[in-house]
């Protein structure tokens, strides 16, 4: 390593970063013995359970101050060198530097930390590719002519990278020790540079974990949190060389670094390895040996693993919330408007409060004597990064600082660490999420039962469909698993050219049907009888549900009544609000709200008033969405019809009642009955919180400006949600209030208030802290794909409502070329990047997503790719989907079981080992069998030169018919239960939704196009270019006027 | 003397548009301070946003019948835009999407209301100007 590595660009600037920012600083450091200890003492009674670790850090103090002068008359001249070059304004890219301190300092002192405690495994991996630098330092200055004599300052350094050098064919060794020394060194920094105990912290987490868990929050709670203390190193470092040249500086930076570099890089292979450790790079270039200048399509970066989530930041912060509940598009915040605007990717979170936990993993319920403990002036939720102080007696809010008082009930003396004596009885103390239990000033209202009122469809196409009857019986089987026995309300109504009323009053035998034909001059009659009490009235319900499909079965009548309908189920819901599940099959044809054909003129397409199409055609379906919202109704529509029924206008209900639209097209009860038997028994059973609303605090200096999802805004940063399940997702945009964030440490807090549907009123509470970087390149780094392919998706379809479709993936492709260009530059100085496209690690299949979300339904061609309901129904679901879900939809997975079903081994975990394929025609082979699963749907692919064993094991008698009728179905042979148990568990996999099966063989059109070739993202499909040609296309605008 | 009172009937109805605006705008911001909630503003708000593009309206005709052919003009770009966003529907604020439209909403209405002033003082000078001329006449 110490060869290979002596022209990597980094390293001569990185030890002197440190002294360069602030110089007076190093002075302490030199002498740091007395400093450290004197720091300590202040600190030492904070961090509880480390005392341990600050004795040998008091003791490591010594040897260091004494190590120093030894080392510091000789080699000034030689070592400085570097640190002259790039004094201020260099800002290292993986943000080293303070990695670099530690060892030095292990290495004086071997032989006291070594073996204190093997902390390696623990280590977070960045930790480790910090490391790597500290062998090569030696190298480099050897690399140096002696340009300037030294001065005070670098005094210090030349002890490190002397006393490296020495080390650093031992580094193996090192390193275990390094993090115990490390967490105490944290201490000295303390004083040395502001921002480093953020790197105590970090670092000394995983010390501190090795104990029981609970002692790792001492630590916060205790000395660390009240100094901006969960930042890491790197990000403060740049922070100090940043903060006195403003931003402009990064550049400057990596200019003067570059400028170093030159000579130590000179060795060309030193520089691309360096490289590569940085960002990750496609060769545009030809290939030796090739003619054609190209890349090879099998190198590029594919998601076949599924969503990758950024580790270290969970191993930054123990005490956030998972990122199940909360992703930020990078967990480096920016601290300047300047670098906002660098950052051409969304910055923002994607907030799923009711995410399903695994077991295990429940959220913990609080239940506080008295109020919630909640900060005075920000109304911040007490949470694990507040700090107690004053003996227990008042507590400092994490986001706006104000110290609050401690009521007594929740006083708890604080322990000679200050740590709290009853932490470990204090989920809200020790976890990232919680759910209190709110008291009545939560409460406008007693809390609302869960309450499904159904309004259903009965005109002639949704009887020949057979959606009645799958809906009558799904419901009733669904009667006894409604979330809230024994208070559960429910109630129905049916339309067609007339709205039908039902009372079911307990005391009745028989449903008795009413039937209001006035569409103009509505009225309910009966308004009493019409919600009842499930438990009370669930005979009456079964039986009307069991005749329901017969009542209606001769109906002939065309017409429908929606309008009128809505409202007569708003007059009816508006009492108590609760969950409002239409079924509707037509296009509402008469009474208010009656919409008309569109979408079929073809000239419109391509035009400025597109986007029309797309958006509710009638006001009164905003008006009533609106309404809905206000009386805490959400609205879930499912939509069948094979003929157009303006899904743009019916979903703008669910879009702003916090619902979703599940479009069914073409529905008949044979082949789709059991998809929506699946998906609306789902819907009625899922864990539903009622008339919610959430906020999301974040700190100072940054706030929330545009929210993005299925919702309705009921203040600036207020959600209104009727109804809200785990299924549900909201994604939102920071920007930055003022022009420099002067906090190292971001806050964010979750926070939905909703009534459970035992009737207890909750607030569950999500809360997070993120860094404050001034870097650019940390927060390209620190990057989360899923996060920001989320909130893209959502911009873009919010954006095919107002432009063209065009406009819109055009508008996609730019801000990702945007930030590329700008990601470029960084580099661009100083490596030959040549044709090489270069990217973040954490954005290796950001391009890719890009693509796919130009290809999905929403988004993808123009009037002919895809039908225009089918376009706005997946448009409002993505819009609500959770991250993981999306990019399962994005790229979806492909995978090859022919091999797996007739290998004779039956392990029900061997289909792990099935590989995911890329999505191209290139890899389906004609001789196999296929599964595309996109988390809505299966289908399976018989290649044309299947072996037709497996054919007639699967399919059995239909083997040869026409697939788009066969309903795949388990046969009694190994074969087929093996597939069937494939299926079962690719199901299981995702509840959300019900993957309906369906099998297309090779070369039967439309069906294979429609069902696969056409989401196969990585082909070139019609006029939309491939993936190697989307890459070719993004570099090709990266490096114009780059 | 006709002259005069013309002016005067101007200057009254630009008051009662500055207010109608103004009010608006106050609206606007009561929402985005969160004074208000998005219900009422709709409610409150929508109802004077027709009042205020027939003030308008009438605004240009007295110009046009009193002959004043450039005020007429320079009300006429007002009144353009206000046709433009009633004929496409636009003229109510959207109680779904107000929030997102609020930063627009209040732009537009403060560029309003910077026009009515300017009219507003023009058209002061013109019935100081009149006034003086009646009265040099007697």
């Amino acid at each position: 390593m110490g060869t290979e590595n002596p022209g990597r660009p980094n390293f001569p600037a990185r030890p002197t970063f440190p002294f360069a920012s602030p110089p007076p600083t190093m002075t302490p450091f030199t002498s740091s013995g007395p400093v450290v200890g004197s720091e300590v003492s202040g600190f030492r009674p904070t961090p509880p359970a480390a005392p341990q670790n600050i004795m040998p850090f008091s003791s490591s103090g010594p040897p260091v101050g004494s190590g120093a002068p030894a080392f510091r008359p000789s080699p000034p001249a030689r070592f400085n060198d570097p640190s002259v070059s790039a004094p201020t304004t260099y800002v290292p890219p993986t943000g080293g530097p303070y990695q670099r301190f530690p060892t030095p300092s292990t290495a004086q002192a071997p032989p006291a930390h070594a073996p204190p405690m093997g902390q390696q495994p623990n280590q977070p991996p960045q930790a480790q590719t910090h490391f790597r630098p500290q062998p090569q330092i030696p190298s480099v200055p050897m690399g140096f002519p002696p340009q300037s004599v030294n001065s005070v300052p670098f005094t210090g350094n030349i002890p490190y990278s002397s006393s490296d050098s020495s080390f650093s064919a031992s580094r193996p060794n090192f390193q275990p020790s390094f993090s115990p020394v490390d967490s105490s060194y944290s201490a000295a920094r303390v004083r040395l540079q502001p921002p480093l105990p953020g790197y105590a912290s970090k670092q000394s987490n995983p010390v501190t974990q090795a104990p029981p868990i609970p002692s790792a929050f001492p630590l916060h709670q205790g000395g660390y949190v009240p100094n901006p203390p969960t930042s890491s190193s790197p990000f403060h470092t740049h922070q100090g060389s940043l903060f006195p040249p403003p931003p402009v500086a990064t550049p400057l930076g990596l200019h003067s670094r570059d400028q170093m570099q030159h000579p130590g890089s000179l060795p060309p292979v030193g520089g691309i390895q360096g490289l590569m450790e940085d960002f990750s790079s496609l060769s545009l270039g030809s290939v030796p040996g090739s003619i054609e200048p190209g890349l090879d399509p099998k190198a590029l970066p594919r998601p076949l693993d599924g969503d990758v989530e950024p580790k270290s930041f969970a191993e930054m912060y123990p005490l956030n919330c998972s990122s199940r509940y909360l992703r930020l598009t990078t967990t480096a915040i920016p601290n300047s408007q300047s670098l906002v605007s660098r950052w051409h990717l969304p910055l923002g979170a994607v907030v799923c409060p009711l995410a399903e936990p695994p077991d295990g993993e429940e959220v913990p319920i609080v239940n506080f004597a008295s109020s919630i403990i909640r900060c005075r002036r920000c109304r911040t939720y007490v949470n694990p990064y507040v700090t107690f102080t004053d003996a227990g007696r008042k507590w400092r809010c994490n986001i706006c600082s104000l110290l609050n008082d401690v009521p007594g009930e929740y006083f708890a003396p604080l322990d000679a660490t200050g740590r709290r004596m009853d932490l470990d009885q204090r989920p809200e103390l020790t976890k990232g999420s919680v759910e209190f239990v709110a008291p009545t000033e939560y409460m406008v209202r007693p809390p609302m039962p869960p309450l499904y009122f159904f309004l259903i469809d009965v005109s002639v196409s949704a009887i020949r469909s057979g959606m009645i009857e799958v809906v009558a019986q799904t419901i009733r089987s669904c009667l006894d698993e409604l979330p809230g026995f024994p208070r559960t309300q429910i109630g129905f109504i049916t339309y067609d050219s007339a709205i039908h009323f039902y009372n079911m009053k307990s005391s009745l035998t028989q449903p008795q049907m009413m039937v209001v034909s006035d569409l103009d001059d509505l009225f309910v009659p009966l308004p009493d009888d019409l919600l009842v009490n499930l438990s009370e009235s669930k005979n009456v319900v079964e039986t009307f549900l069991d005749s329901l499909p017969s009542m209606f079965q001769d109906n002939v009548n065309v017409e429908s009544a929606f309008g009128p309908a809505l409202k007569a189920a708003f007059m009816v819901m508006s009492q108590l609000g609760g969950k409002l599940l239409i079924f509707q099959n037509t296009l509402p044809s008469l009474g208010v709200g009656r919409l008309k054909l569109r979408g079929d003129d073809l000239r419109v397409y391509g035009t400025d008033k597109e986007h029309a199409l797309r958006i509710a055609e009638d006001p009164f379906y905003k008006q009533m969405a609106a309404d809905f919202t206000k009386f805490q109704i959400a609205v879930d529509v499912f939509a069948f019809s094979d003929k157009y029924t303006d899904i743009a206008s019916l979903g703008t209900l669910a879009k702003y009642t916090g619902g979703q639209v599940c479009y069914y097209p073409n529905f008949q009860s044979a082949i789709h009955g059991e998809k929506l038997k699946h998906e609306l028994a789902r819907d009625l059973t899922r864990e539903t919180a009622w008339e919610s609303v959430m906020r999301v605090r974040c700190g100072k200096g940054i706030r929330f400006s545009s929210y993005h999802g299925n919702f309705m805004l009921r203040s600036t940063d207020l959600l209104a949600l009727p109804a809200v399940d785990c299924d549900k997702a909201f994604a939102m945009q920071l920007s930055l209030e003022e022009t420099l964030l002067t906090n190292q440490t971001v806050f964010f807090q979750v926070a939905l208030l909703y009534t459970a549907s035992c009737g207890e009123r909750r607030i569950r509470v999500h809360t997070a802290a993120a860094p404050v970087v001034a870097d650019l390149g940390e927060m390209y780094r620190q990057a989360d794909t899923g996060a920001i392919v989320s909130l893209f998706s959502r911009l873009a379809i919010e954006k095919t409502l107002s432009s063209k479709l065009e406009d819109a993936r055009n508008a996609l492709q730019l801000r990702m070329v945007k930030a590329l260009k700008e990601y470029r530059n960084l580099y661009a100085v100083q490596h030959r990047l040549g044709a090489r496209m270069i990217y973040p690690e954490s954005l290796k299949f950001l391009v890719l997503y890009g693509l796919a979300l130009c290809k999905s339904i929403p988004l993808r061609g123009g009037y002919a790719d895809s039908q225009l309901d089918e376009r706005c129904a997946a448009g409002y679901t993505m819009m609500s989907l959770p991250v993981k879900k999306l990019l399962n939809l994005l790229y979806p997975s492909l995978i090859r079981v022919d091999e797996y079903l007739l290998k004779p081994s039956s392990q029900v975990d061997e289909f792990k080992e099935i590989k995911r394929l890329p999505l191209a025609a290139e890899s389906l082979d004609s001789r196999g069998l296929y599964i595309y699963d996109d988390g809505f749907r299966l289908v399976i692919w018989f290649g044309r030169m299947l072996s037709p064993d497996i054919a007639i094991n699967l399919l059995g008698s239909e083997f040869a018919a026409e697939l788009s009728r066969v309903i795949l179905g388990e046969h009694d042979n190994e074969m087929s239960r093996k597939l069937m148990r494939l299926i079962n568990k690719l199901r299981e996999n995702d509840r959300s939704s019900f993957q309906l099966c369906h099998l297309v063989r090779q070369g039967e059109q439309p069906r294979e196009g429609f069902f696969l070739l056409a989401n196969l993202v990585e082909d070139q499909i019609g006029g939309t270019s491939g993936y190697v040609d989307w890459v070719l296309q993004i570099h090709r605008q990266v490096q114009q006027n780059a | 003397m006709a002259g005069l009172i013309g002016w005067l009937l101007t200057f009254f109805i630009l008051i009662s548009l500055i207010g109608v605006v103004a009010f608006q705008l106050v609206c606007l911001t009561d929402l985005e301070f969160d004074y208000i909630n998005p219900y009422d503003l709709a409610v409150r708000f929508n109802k004077i946003v027709l009042p205020e593009f027939v003030t308008q309206g009438v605004l240009c005709i007295v110009f046009l019948l009193t002959g004043h052919w450039f005020m007429f003009l320079l009300s006429l770009p007002y009144l353009w835009y206000n046709v433009r966003l009633y004929m496409q529907k636009k003229h109510s604020v959207d109680v779904t999407e107000i929030y997102n439209q609020l930063h627009w909403e209040k732009k537009q209405r403060l560029i309003k209301l910077g026009y009515l002033i300017v009219t507003l003082v023009m058209c002061l000078f013109w019935l100081l100007w009149t006034i003086g001329v009646d009265d040099d006449e007697y």
